[in-house]
């Protein structure tokens, strides 16, 4: 008797489902036992990766996920590897940023003596009382249009962020993995640069800081009435939508199918008189559209201003532009999957930094910060997805007979 | 099932060998069955393979010859039957295990590595040298083995510099360097000229006159009788018979094949087209470029009317190649221009991008199909909508489907279904998928290079029916070019000898005389 692998003809029934799902189950194990090693209790940690399952607190992690999850798709359909979703949405993040505070509404000087004058008018946020220098915010628009102009711009920003690793790929062969990767860090640094001078708020905190002035109130994203979740109407609008422009491109469109044979043989697309060059580049700069609009979110449903990045390791984004990465790949390219692994990811995000607060009193946080307990746990599900994934093509057989060669 | 493991030798049944010859198969396959979903691939197939023999494998599209030897080269594993090599059964999973049993490979596609040296390729899998030996040494063994197998080589020389016909020599060399007791040509050598395939049946005699065996995969029966000492022929995936070169002749052997269908086979010219007295396509002076910087077409000139066939004939690397991909765009005219007519105009399409050039009404059969034709890990009906004559930006499925239906009926496409993965299909449906999707674009011209590549008999007649057809009802023009003199012979109303670049003859089908072709490309 030996065991041989061979390919499958036929895909594995419901592999799209079973595979995401017993790697995740492993990696939760593996990961249980390493973390167990520097002292974190295995039952504290099933219960609370059982509990952030069912917790309010990851659906905005969840819809953001899913809108990125899909973006990246669209790119991974064409084997055009998008690994700067995180540049993209900074991006998205400084033109929602510019629009919202300098063109939907900006912030002025007042002498102190009219303080009480626009603290009564409507239309007139306060950004600053102070007795010397008061600041206020004045609106220059309705505020839906005003959202509606954040949004296109910081689609249109993160698209452009994304045309130029598409235009390096296409024209110049330059590979985009590593080209969209060096871009994140650039746009961290721009967004450094640009919330530090150009534009830097004028209120006392802005000069303190190094940020922009807050968003006016009558722009910011409306939270979605559910206690324990920071939700807004908006991202669930934008992740719902994405979801379904990119289902129908890929199925409905010879824009997606275009994509698909893209990644799977682009010599057949040149023969077919499709131009390789401009499906490099539409990959690229869809995903990076749909990326900004995310940094639109991230800025107008949660920070409100651009702050410049202390530290690279943890900027605004959360890094779910590399986050992303894994929900499209546990979803194994196929966009009805997104939302499910999306979710899964959010649920185990979450356990992390739930864990680092339900440890932080038995002292074990000092060692393990609840990043390093997600970025274990989801590394875990990683390595083993990445493993049981050859199931899906190849299977095991059972064969009777001597080993071959002895 | 109950199988001996021993296998008795049956002399009755090894005709073609000297007396005295090992009696005992090297290789024996024994009731094998595999399913593909939707096909019975083989059908407990029986088959011996003798040392000191060359066995000619020859069936339709389809027919299970392919995946017969993916069995025993361990690419597929059987559902059902055994292998015996030498008397015992054996299991081969793995391309490693037929390597160790000495059983080698050599398919359509060379698969050695352009960027090495043939040295540095055939080292790759050679254990007799250690990792430090004096290369010199190496060059002088392999030296040696090749002129043993009467194949001259400079090991220095990189592959990307070697035609066609020397990256299969260098293959077969290797095969036999790691210990090859049983070489299986699938394909190999089917479309290299005659005065090139005479190397390789040289090679094979050498090869086989020191024990060793060849399997040989061909559709081309004349290639089969001329090389092969036995021939078994597979229909269906079943196998019909096997019979010895001296009882062999090609109607015979064809009505194995074909069964009934052979009525279908005649090599007659197809009716002449009367094409219509303007320009479709207008070739002036035309210089193209090939892959290594030296002009491959030299100033070529031709007009195609509507409703003409013009066939290209020459030995493979004339030209031909570059001059087809240069029309539809696929590589850069270099000196020249290319015109073809839009709305009662010539336009000039030269660098204009295949997408133009495709969107004037023109079909394309590329060489290479797996390359360029179709994109393996997509369906049929993907396959399809990907065109940009197909389907516009939203693809309607439905339509497709029909599309792909009435396609899959009138070229008796073997598959599950219209949503099969082509890389599902044999080799001769997937070609008939790229064939068919083809032609169905071709509204006013198609270019091809060797259209039936790889179909057999029957289904490359039908496909050139097809075509004369198109051209004489629908007044395409059709420029082709194909290695397969019998093919440029049968589809051609005009046919043009292209030798070093050039076209160095333009014969009327009618005035046509083979030999007079055949000498002026070879010239």
């Amino acid at each position: 008797m030996r065991v041989v692998v061979i390919r499958r003809v036929k895909p594995l029934p419901f592999g799209g489902i079973i595979i995401p799902l017993i790697s995740i189950i492993i990696g939760i194990l593996l990961s249980a036992l390493v973390l167990y090693g520097v002292g974190v209790p295995p039952d504290i940690y099933f219960s609370t990766i059982a509990t952030s399952f069912l917790s309010p607190q990851i659906l905005r992690s969840f819809v953001l996920l899913t809108a990125l999850g899909a973006a990246l798709i669209l790119s991974f359909s064409g084997a055009v590897w998008n690994i700067g979703a995180e540049g993209q949405m900074i991006w998205g993040m400084i033109g929602a940023g510019y629009i919202g505070v300098f063109v939907a509404a900006s912030s002025y000087y007042i002498s102190p003596s009219e303080l009480p004058i626009y603290q009564a008018m409507p239309g007139v946020m306060i950004l600053d009382a102070s007795p010397t220098k008061p600041v206020i915010s004045v609106l220059h628009m309705a505020p839906p249009l005003g959202q509606a102009l954040m949004i296109l711009v910081a689609i249109l920003l993160g698209g452009l962020w994304a045309l130029i690793a598409g235009s390096l790929k296409a024209f110049l062969e330059i590979d985009e993995v590593a080209s969209t990767l060096i871009l994140n860090y650039i746009a961290y640094f721009s967004f450094n640069y640009l919330v530090s001078e150009p534009l830097r708020g004028l209120s006392v905190q802005a000069k303190q800081f190094l940020r922009t002035d807050a968003l006016h109130y009558a722009l910011r994203f409306v939270r979605i009435p559910v206690p324990g979740t920071t939700v807004t109407y908006m991202e669930v609008a934008l992740a719902v939508g994405v979801f379904i422009i990119v289902w129908f491109l890929l199925k409905y469109t010879t824009l997606g199918l275009r994509l698909k044979i893209l990644g799977s043989n682009p010599n057949a697309l040149k023969a077919a008189g499709v131009s390789t060059r401009k499906y490099i580049i539409i990959a690229l700069t869809l995903s990076g559209l749909i990326a900004g609009s995310v940094g639109a979110m991230i800025f107008g449903a949660n920070f409100y201003r651009l702050e410049k990045i202390d530290n690279i390791v943890t900027p605004p984004t959360q890094n779910m532009g590399y986050t992303a990465i894994l929900v499209s790949w546990l979803s194994m390219l196929d966009i009805r999957a997104v939302p499910v692994s999306a979710y899964i990811v959010a649920a185990l995000m979450q356990a992390g930094s739930e864990l680092q607060a339900r440890l932080g009193t038995g002292g074990v946080s000092g060692i393990v910060s609840g990043s390093a307990i997600t970025y274990t746990l989801i590394g875990f599900v990683l390595i083993t997805f990445t493993i049981l994934r050859v199931f899906t093509e190849y299977e095991l057989k059972f064969v009777r007979g001597e080993k071959s060669g002895e | 099932m109950e199988e001996v493991q021993t296998q008795k030798p049956f002399f009755e049944n090894t005709p073609g060998l000297s007396s005295g010859e090992e009696s005992l198969p090297f290789l024996s396959a024994r009731n094998i069955v595999k399913k593909f979903p939707g096909t019975l691939a083989l059908d407990k197939v029986s088959i011996d393979i003798y040392p000191r023999e060359i066995h000619a494998l020859l069936g339709e599209n389809g027919a299970g010859k392919s995946t017969l030897v993916k069995i025993f080269y361990g690419i597929y594993v059987p559902d059902e039957g055994d292998i015996f090599i030498q008397g015992k059964k054996v299991q081969i999973t793995y391309p490693r295990d037929a390597i160790k049993y000495g059983i080698s490979l050599v398919s359509q596609t060379p698969q050695i590595i352009e960027r090495l040296t043939i040295s540095e390729n055939i080292i790759l899998g050679l254990t007799k040298y250690g990792l430090i030996s004096r290369i010199k040494n190496i060059h002088k063994y392999l030296i040696e083995e090749g002129e043993k197998l009467g194949i001259k080589i400079d090991p220095e020389t990189e592959v990307w510099k070697l035609s066609y016909t020397q990256k299969q020599l260098v293959e077969l060399l290797r095969a036999v360097i790691l210990g090859a007791k049983v070489i299986i040509l699938d394909e190999a050598i089917t479309f290299l000229p005659l005065i090139e395939k005479k190397k390789f049946y040289k090679f094979m005699r050498e090869f086989t006159s020191k024990g060793g065996a060849v399997i040989l995969i061909t559709h081309k029966i004349p290639e089969a009788i001329e090389a092969a000492d036995r021939i078994t022929v597979l229909r269906k995936g079943k196998v019909i018979g096997t019979v010895p070169k001296k009882e062999a002749t090609i109607e015979s052997i064809r009505k194995m094949m074909f069964g009934e269908r052979v009525n279908e086979i005649t090599y007659e010219r197809l009716p002449l087209s009367q094409p219509l007295n303007e320009t479709l396509l207008e070739v002036k002076d035309v210089w193209v470029y090939g892959d290594y910087g030296v002009y491959a077409v030299q100033g070529v000139s031709l007009k195609l009317r509507p409703g003409e066939v013009i066939g290209i004939a020459g030995v493979a690397g004339n030209g031909q190649l570059e001059l087809i991909q240069s029309v539809i765009g696929l590589r850069k005219v270099d000196k020249g221009r290319i015109f073809i007519k839009s709305n009662g105009e010539l336009e000039d399409i030269t660098n204009k991008g295949t997408g133009r050039i495709r969107s004037l009404g023109v079909g394309y059969i590329p060489d290479e199909p797996l390359k360029f034709g179709v994109s393996m890990d997509n369906t049929i009906e993907e396959n399809l909508a990907m065109l940009p004559t197909i389907s516009k930006r939203i693809i309607r499925w439905r339509r497709i489907a029909e599309l792909a239906k009435k396609l899959i009926d009138e070229y008796r496409i073997v598959t599950p279904s219209s949503r099969t993965q082509v890389k599902l299909l044999s080799g001769g449906n997937l070609m008939k998928v790229l064939v068919s999707r083809e032609l169905e674009v071709s509204k006013k011209m198609l270019i091809a290079y060797n259209p039936t590549r790889a179909l057999d008999e029957v289904t490359a007649i039908m496909v050139r029916k097809v075509i004369k057809s198109k051209a004489i009802k629908k007044k395409i023009g059709v420029l082709f070019a194909s290695e397969d003199l019998d093919e440029v012979m049968q589809l051609s109303d005009t046919i043009m000898v292209m030798n070093s670049g050039k076209i160095v003859g333009v014969f009327p089908a009618e005035k046509a005389v083979r030999e007079e072709i055949e000498r002026l490309m070879v010239m």
